[in-house]
């Protein structure tokens, strides 16, 4: 009991000063933002960074989980699984690499996939790709251009034609594939693949356009 | 290994998704495994699902939720475990099939118990995997392959030896996504035989190139 009596009082001032900001909970702090609090978790341990990124994505990666059909307690297991990965793992993040979001996006998939569906030889498979990613990164000895801007994805994401949006969401927001897409759309296969193709090209291209 | 023919964007965004079924996904690994190229577009597809995931509204968490997760962290060693080592792989060891195939095929090419489905066709299905159909084929060199198309998704990797169709030279690393509606017609190449791991999407209805290829030979 003591000790959870500390652990509040340690975060009460973080809490304060979140209550002053809570009218922008929904706007979206930039990478640099995350990649000092992640710092801050690996090099220091401190909690009151790692709260911050926890108040910011445990109710996003929430929301992510039940949209895919998990039951609300496991998918509250999964976030609390999603974040002590963070917390023991935040050595690896590479913000040069990617955004914290994205981080944390694969994760939570790579936990559905593992404990939800049920594909055991998933999460072995993404580690290994991992690290070949990170062999290639130290023999080039350059890492790709950090920091893409979040607005102008978020930008092309609002601006895609509703069809290619509606196809994009289905995919990653209901974890559906392209046969089940075209079934529930009655679309033709080649049709879902032709407009994801093209949703794709326009958000790499967002993506690209400041590298 | 540097592959000349890469994964789909609208794969690689379903894989990036999780919504890939099982056996595709296999595939797919089997090719980022050996492409730079497809991994950083794979990278792209999870910078879009991190998006979508952020751009979600919600709710601040509940006083509770965050009572848990802090007393998780006092449950958590103070001193970080070491990382394991990462695997050390034999980059020319031509006997060690892709590490997405170990849980299906085993590591060694050489150790593959093949079955002869057709004259020079041999064949080895995967079992239990849960979406999907996942198979080995070793095709004689030099087999001409009929006239087809695709029907739902098929995924196709190159493991050793190679074919050449309409769309080009397929070698080691090599991926055939081809939508549906593409005819082809593969002709392996002479020397050795073409060795490849396939997937369909559709467990019960055979409509790929190469279901199509052995269905009236065989009749499966």
């Amino acid at each position: 009991m003591m000790d959870l009596g500390q652990t509040v009082a340690e975060v009460a001032p973080f809490r304060a000063k979140r209550s002053v900001s809570a009218s922008v909970s929904n706007a979206m702090p930039d990478a640099l933002y995350w990649a000092t609090q992640m710092s801050a978790v690996s090099v220091q341990r401190d909690r009151v960074s790692f709260m911050r990124i926890y108040d910011h994505f445990a109710p996003r990666l929430q929301r992510y989980l039940r949209n895919l059909g998990v039951a609300d307690g496991v998918a509250d297991e999964l976030v609390q699984e999603a974040l002590l990965t963070l917390w023991r793992k935040a050595h690896l993040f590479d913000p040069a690499r990617a955004g914290l979001g994205t981080w944390l996006f694969r994760v939570a998939r790579n936990l559905y996939i593992d404990h939800v569906r049920q594909e055991p030889h998933w999460l072995p498979v993404q580690e290994g790709l991992d690290r070949l990613d990170h062999a290639e990164c130290d023999r080039r000895d350059s890492q790709p251009e950090s920091f893409i801007d979040q607005d102008l994805l978020k930008q092309a994401i609002d601006r895609l034609p509703p069809m290619q949006a509606k196809l994009v969401r289905m995919c990653y927001l209901e974890s559906k594939s392209h046969s089940v897409i075209s079934a529930e759309l009655d679309m033709p296969l080649g049709s879902v693949k032709s407009s994801l193709r093209r949703a794709f090209a326009k958000l790499q291209g967002s993506m690209r356009a400041q590298r | 290994m540097k592959p000349t023919h890469h994964l789909d964007d609208a794969t690689l965004l379903s894989y990036s998704s999780g919504a890939l079924p099982a056996a595709l996904a296999v595939v797919a690994s089997t090719h980022l495994e050996c492409c730079a190229a497809c991994r950083a577009h794979l990278l792209d597809a999870d910078q879009i699902g991190g998006m979508l995931m952020q751009q979600q509204r919600v709710d601040a968490p509940a006083h509770a939720a965050r009572e848990v997760m802090l007393a998780l962290l006092d449950a958590e060693p103070a001193i970080q475990q070491a990382a394991p080592p990462p695997d050390i792989v034999e980059e020319h060891d031509l006997d060690r099939l892709p590490s997405a195939l170990h849980p299906w095929f085993g590591h060694s090419m050489r150790a593959l118990r093949w079955r002869r489905v057709a004259p020079g066709v041999q064949r080895i299905r995967a079992t239990g995997i849960g979406g999907g159909d996942l198979m080995l084929l070793r095709i004689a060199p030099g087999s001409k392959l009929p006239l087809h198309s695709h029907g739902g998704s098929e995924l196709t990797v190159i493991l050793d030896g190679a074919y050449d169709d309409m769309l080009g030279h397929f070698g080691p690393g090599d991926v055939a996504d081809l939508d549906s509606g593409v005819h082809h017609q593969p002709v392996t190449s002479p020397g050795l035989p073409c060795i490849c791991v396939a997937a369909t999407d559709a467990p019960l209805v055979f409509s790929g190139w190469i279901a199509r290829t052995l269905q009236p030979l065989f009749g499966f």
